[in-house]
């Protein structure tokens, strides 16, 4: 009972009977909504913004934030659209997409763990710096004219749900074991938690804020080349909110922007959440113009409810200890004993 | 060496507002030699209009700032005051004053809303600013669903009166666009550097346990920052509404960088307790040059943005690199170890 | 490597071989900017010895620690350990040699548990480690939740984890910074069974502490640190508590023994001006008293009696849970700081750089901001700022270059006088000082005992909360001693001497006199 009690007290948990009540209920409205190909239709279509909450969910733990994300991934997606269309293999588009979010993530790495300048600050500022690299990139011009054989890439997959959300939930599961199980993976939440607790202890914090940078904006470059298999062009503007759209499904997904709390399971449940409400509304009858009043709706009221609660027990710890200090001698626990 | 390298420095910083001053007079000069017709008098005041919605809600979004926060949703402000004005005006009828008022209200309900939040739930600002700017440029879209046009048209056909307030010129040079400016950044600046609520404004962003055990409401302080900022926004909107004679949804949606960036070019730190009016505006003027000035030169609209991010990304950077003890010793020790060779 | 160094230890002429030491540092230099923070420190520390370092704040404690944790490094000087030079820069390599800091507020992380707190950072596997863990755990006959989440331990308990972190990494070197601070009295007596059971295995201890009383109960060697340098070190058994105290001084300021000559105020004939009927709320619990106008009532006993929680409480920062508070005929009970401060209580802080300063406003910002409501109806009125800043520099003499000046610049006791002439400014009638004194040097103090005195010839009245004993009984007319958060005893002007104060302060006081109550 306990262990049942302890798992439903997960944050992750809440998102989870979330989405399904949502899909429940809707499903009840339109039965088409819960029929497989559907529900395979929206896992497909959450792929990137999956990739993306991954990537920021590192940046998060870690207690920062990264508002470029967006600008990587238009930058990124236009030229992977560009070489794709210009007949270049697949390999080294994907290593040049990496490559370009490699540089950023350490650009942005540096400036928060080595100048500790502030991450919001040095975000919003190389976001503007990465898109306005992107015009110049293409011109002002849309791409286009993206091979077909590439534009298939995401559609094969077995049983209606593509290989590319597969390999993702694969990868998430894998970078999961990582951050809980490895000597190393407990470095981000160390450094999220307490970050002068782990200054105490030698970790390498400045070494983890940098990772934790890189591998964001690389998850960035990797959903572009999605991105541009599903959407099949690229425009100026493409990527533009998929920061903001990242943030949310990592706080729906349970993972506290204060740092330390949370993990990758949640964000990516939150990222199915943030994709499912768009085709939500579309199925509903609704505009699709909707989907960031809910999004925004939905961000503060989680938000709010996650920031009462630990206030609450923050507050109950502190009092319950004054409390013990009135207790008599004899009643009062020796420490040493049992705990 | 170092002592009057220090000295410098502090000097430096104390006057950043001269530093952005002559930063403007740098701009213009540089400008004018690329292009003689950026100099004259009805271009340069000119260009105000251009990013006079930059200016407005600097000014008072670094109220915010001193106490801490951030505010993400100005942006998203400013379109929805922009629609509720076309709306109400067009499709109920309700006069253009009338609207105006309603849709400033509602600027400053919005502000409310989440400055409610950031100030009695202990919510990170960033989020919840962040989650504003959602709903209400998604409030912005529903409203505008509620006339019969187009979302991307907007509303257009304002009263003669409404659009030529902001067109019109004094001395044929100076926009009134301009005039509103000053008149706004006035107020801005008499409310926090010369009123007692400003005081307690800075004395929440500086320490805000010591404001509270000196009787000082943080809670209302706090909040109500958030609500200048919510107004400044619908002055913006209703500004941008009038000038360019249109009601789209979709103002402002591009001004959430440039803003914090005036903001924080205008020397108003991040972590609360520095910062002021003065600062904010020159910065939001010399923004507004760059750009302005760029695209006078054949720069496209698109490419606006890297200097400016630029310069943000700078300007923090080595503010905060000046103050990183590992770096001033790593730097002590480049100096002292030069002196000791040149002693040898 | 194996050669014997001899060191001259400055203090009592004893030569030391590193080599047979745990710990050696031998004339530690350091300053940070102009400001010289250690003038020369040599220190010792063998197996199985308990060295008690004393000293004020400023003393430059912490920093030496850091230095030897490798978290600074030195100006000049060495650090040997196990007779084995060492020069790093990294926390890791001080660990690695066996040595481990706990740090006086535990740095655990609050979401992760209680095992993976305790290793991580370590190399091993992590089966290999919880194995490690749980035998260790045997050997020294604790029990411990090890799936417990942090954040849901108590202070001992986080400083236990703290030092099973330096025990699983096999720290022959502990250093203990102000471990009893944060504890209530079980706590510290478990605390020091504890550290009897690491002396047996061994175990080199520096046990950092500003309490006397804790020297001579559980120390082997003491060191006292004063102004960057070592002003007395030896065995315990060899020196007394004045001697202590005496090493504590700065050599040209007498102990002040000297009584202010004030006037007992007279209790027959007043009404008391603030009283407490059954006041309770979170950390103390039926508190009782009264404060008399033109008297200065001493509140004493050890961190965590509830001394801070019940002025906060009755300041309005937290709820009250039963029981009343008048401050004359007002029923001020749960009211709001705000208007607490009106009525006539303010409250200077004890932890002034956290709560009392703003630290990067200036002079006349922090002296104006508990009565801006004073300045003006709206605007601010900076010419009467300025006026009465300048009348409190004068009257507190304050050392300050001018109003402008940074409160962050001024020394601890200036900036103490501001964070008073703030109280002051409220034309408070009641004035609660929480521990006024802490951080601050001798003759800033002196200034400090003063200002309270003339408060007191005012007609004011002082709460007077403190851990320093010398302090309480010097100042106060009336002592009331807290214990686990009830009042356990009220002294007389007659009774107040540091015997008392202490032995009821720690509980075990026994009243000779019966009855004997106000």
């Amino acid at each position: 009972m306990n262990t049942i009690k302890k798992f439903i007290n997960r944050r992750e948990c809440t998102s989870i009977i979330f989405l399904i009540a949502l899909y429940v209920i809707v499903g009840l409205i339109n039965p088409t909504f819960i029929q497989s190909d559907n529900i395979m239709l929206c896992l497909n279509g959450a792929t990137v913004y999956t990739i993306c909450a991954i990537g920021m969910a590192f940046v998060i733990f870690t207690g920062e934030i990264d508002a470029s994300i967006g600008a990587t991934l238009g930058l990124s997606a236009a030229v992977v659209a560009t070489m794709v269309r210009d007949g270049k293999p697949f390999t080294l588009t994907v290593l040049v997409a990496v490559c370009i979010g490699l540089v950023i993530g350490l650009i942005n790495g540096f400036g928060v763990a080595v100048l500790k300048v502030p991450s919001i600050i040095m975000t919003i500022g190389i976001n503007s710096i990465v898109r306005g690299i992107s015009y110049v990139y293409t011109g002002g011009a849309w791409v286009e004219n993206v091979p077909k054989n590439f534009k298939e890439l995401s559609q094969q997959g077995i049983a209606g749900l593509s290989w590319m959300y597969i390999g993702t939930i694969i990868i998430m599961i894998a970078i999961y074991m990582f951050l809980a199980k490895t000597k190393r993976g407990r470095y981000f939440q160390a450094v999220g938690d307490n970050e002068d607790g782990a200054t105490h202890l030698g970790l390498p914090v400045t070494g983890t804020h940098l990772i934790s940078f890189v591998i964001c904006a690389v998850c960035a470059s990797l959903a572009s080349v999605v991105f541009v298999s599903r959407i099949g062009f690229v425009t100026p503007t493409s990527g533009n909110g998929y920061e903001m759209k990242a943030i949310a499904a990592c706080v729906i997904g349970g993972i506290s922007l204060s740092g330390g709390i949370g993990n990758m399971v949640g964000a990516t449940f939150g990222a199915l959440i943030m994709a499912s409400i768009s085709r939500i509304l579309v199925f509903l009858g609704f505009s699709s113009n909707y989907d960031n009043t809910i999004t925004g709706i939905l961000l503060i009221t989680i938000v709010v409810f996650d920031a009462v609660m630990q206030h609450r027990n923050t507050e109950k710890a502190r009092r319950e200890r004054l409390s013990a200090r009135t207790e008599t001698v004899a009643e009062s626990k020796v420490v040493g004993g049992n705990m | 060496m170092k002592e009057k390298l220090k000295k410098f420095y502090s000097k430096f910083k104390f006057h950043w507002e001269y530093f952005l001053v002559m930063f403007i007079i740098i701009e213009v000069i540089v400008f004018g030699t690329m292009n003689p017709k950026f100099l004259m008098p009805r271009v340069l005041f000119g260009s105000f209009n251009d990013f006079i919605s930059i200016c407005i809600i600097a000014v008072f979004m670094c109220f915010v700032f001193i106490t801490g926060g951030i505010d993400l949703q100005a942006g998203s402000i400013v379109g929805l005051t922009s629609i509720v004005i076309g709306v109400l005006w067009k499709t109920l009828g309700i006069s253009i004053g009338a609207a105006c008022m309603i849709a400033i209200i509602i600027g400053c309900l919005c502000g409310a809303l989440s400055g409610f939040f950031i100030a009695f739930t202990n919510v990170q600002p960033m989020v919840i600013t962040l989650g504003g700017s959602f709903l209400y440029s998604g409030l912005a879209i529903a409203v505008s669903n509620m006339s019969n046009t187009a979302a991307y048209l907007g509303i257009s056909g304002f009263p003669e009166y409404f659009t030529a307030f902001t067109k019109k010129r004094f001395f044929g040079v100076i926009p009134s666009q301009v005039l509103i400016f000053i008149a706004l950044a006035v107020i801005a600046y008499i409310i926090l550097h010369r009123t007692k609520y400003g005081r307690e404004v800075f004395l929440c962003g500086i320490n805000r346990r010591a404001a509270e055990f000196s009787g000082i409401n943080t809670k209302l302080i706090v909040m109500s920052t958030y609500i200048f900022s919510g107004m400044a926004a619908s002055f913006a909107g209703i500004v941008m509404t009038s000038y360019l004679g249109s009601s789209k949804s979709d103002f402002g949606s591009d001004l959430t960088m440039p803003i914090i960036t005036a903001v924080i070019l205008g020397g108003t730190s991040t972590l609360g307790g520095k910062g002021g009016v003065v600062g904010s505006a020159l910065a939001a003027v010399v923004i507004g040059i760059m750009r302005f000035g760029l695209s006078m030169n054949g720069v496209s609209n698109q490419y606006l943005d890297i200097p400016v991010g630029a310069m943000l990304v700078i300007v923090v950077a080595a503010s905060t690199a000046s103050k990183n003890e590992k770096i001033n010793a790593f730097m002590h020790r480049h100096l002292t170890f030069k002196h000791k060779l040149t002693d040898k | 490597m194996g050669a014997r160094i001899m060191l001259e230890n400055i203090s009592n002429g004893k030569t030391i071989k590193h080599e047979d030491t745990l710990l050696s540092v031998h004339d530690i230099r350091k300053s940070f900017a102009r400001n010289q923070v250690l003038k020369g420190i040599n220190l010792d520390v063998s197996e199985g010895e308990v060295l008690a370092l004393i000293g004020g704040n400023g003393a430059g404690k912490s920093t030496l620690m850091k230095i030897i944790m490798c978290i600074y490094r030195q100006d000049t000087g060495d650090i040997y350990v196990g007779g084995k030079k060492v020069t790093s820069s990294k926390p890791l390599d001080a660990m690695e040699l066996g040595m481990y800091l706990v740090p006086q507020e535990p740095m655990l992380f609050p979401n992760m548990s209680v095992e993976e707190n305790i290793i991580v950072g370590f190399s091993e596997k992590p089966g290999e480690l919880h194995k490690r863990l749980v035998d260790l755990l045997k050997q020294l006959g604790w029990e411990m939740d090890l799936s417990r989440k942090a954040l849901t331990l108590s202070i001992a308990e986080q400083q236990l984890v703290e030092l099973l972190r330096g025990l699983l990494r096999n720290a022959k070197l502990l250093i203990l910074d102000e471990p009893t601070s944060a504890l209530t009295f079980n706590e510290v007596e478990s605390l020091f069974k504890i550290i009897n059971d690491l002396k047996k295995k061994n175990i080199g201890i520096i046990y950092i502490t500003h309490r006397l009383e804790e020297v001579f109960e559980i120390a082997t060697n003491v060191a006292i640190m004063r102004d960057g340098i070592i002003t007395l070190n030896g065995p315990v058994k060899d020196f007394t508590r004045e001697m202590l105290v005496q090493g504590l001084l700065p050599p040209d300021v007498k102990e002040n023994k000297q009584a202010f000559k004030s006037k007992l105020p007279d209790y027959k004939n007043l009404k008391p001006i603030f009283s407490l009927k059954d006041f309770s709320g979170y950390g103390f619990k039926n508190i009782c008293f009264d404060v008399y106008p033109g008297e200065i009532l001493g509140l004493a006993g050890v961190v965590g009696a509830g001394r801070t929680e019940l002025a906060t409480t009755i300041f309005g920062k937290d709820s009250v849970l039963g029981g009343k508070a008048y401050l004359g005929m007002e029923d001020i009970t749960g009211m709001s700081t705000a208007k607490v401060i009106e009525n006539g209580i303010n409250y200077v802080p004890e932890d002034r750089r956290q709560d009392g300063i703003f630290k990067i406003g200036d002079i006349a910002l922090n002296t104006s901001c508990g009565s801006l409501k004073k300045l003006g109806k709206f605007f601010m009125n900076f010419k009467v700022e300025k006026q009465f800043t300048d009348k409190y520099i004068n009257d507190l003499h304050i050392k300050v270059t001018g109003q402008d000046q940074l409160i962050g610049s001024l020394s601890g006791g200036n900036q103490q006088k501001v964070v008073i002439a703030r109280i002051l400014a409220t034309n408070p009638k009641l004035i609660i000082l929480d521990e006024p004194t802490r951080g601050i040097d001798a003759s800033a103090r002196g200034d400090v005992y003063t200002i309270i005195n003339k408060l007191k010839d005012q007609g004011f009245s002082v709460l007077l909360i403190s851990s320093d004993m010398e302090e309480i009984v010097q100042l106060s007319d009336r002592v009331i001693t807290m214990f686990q958060g009830c009042i356990n005893h009220t002294f007389q002007k007659a009774d107040i001497n540091q015997n008392n104060l202490m032995s009821a302060a720690f509980g075990v006081y026994e009243d000779k006199k019966e009855g004997a109550k106000i």
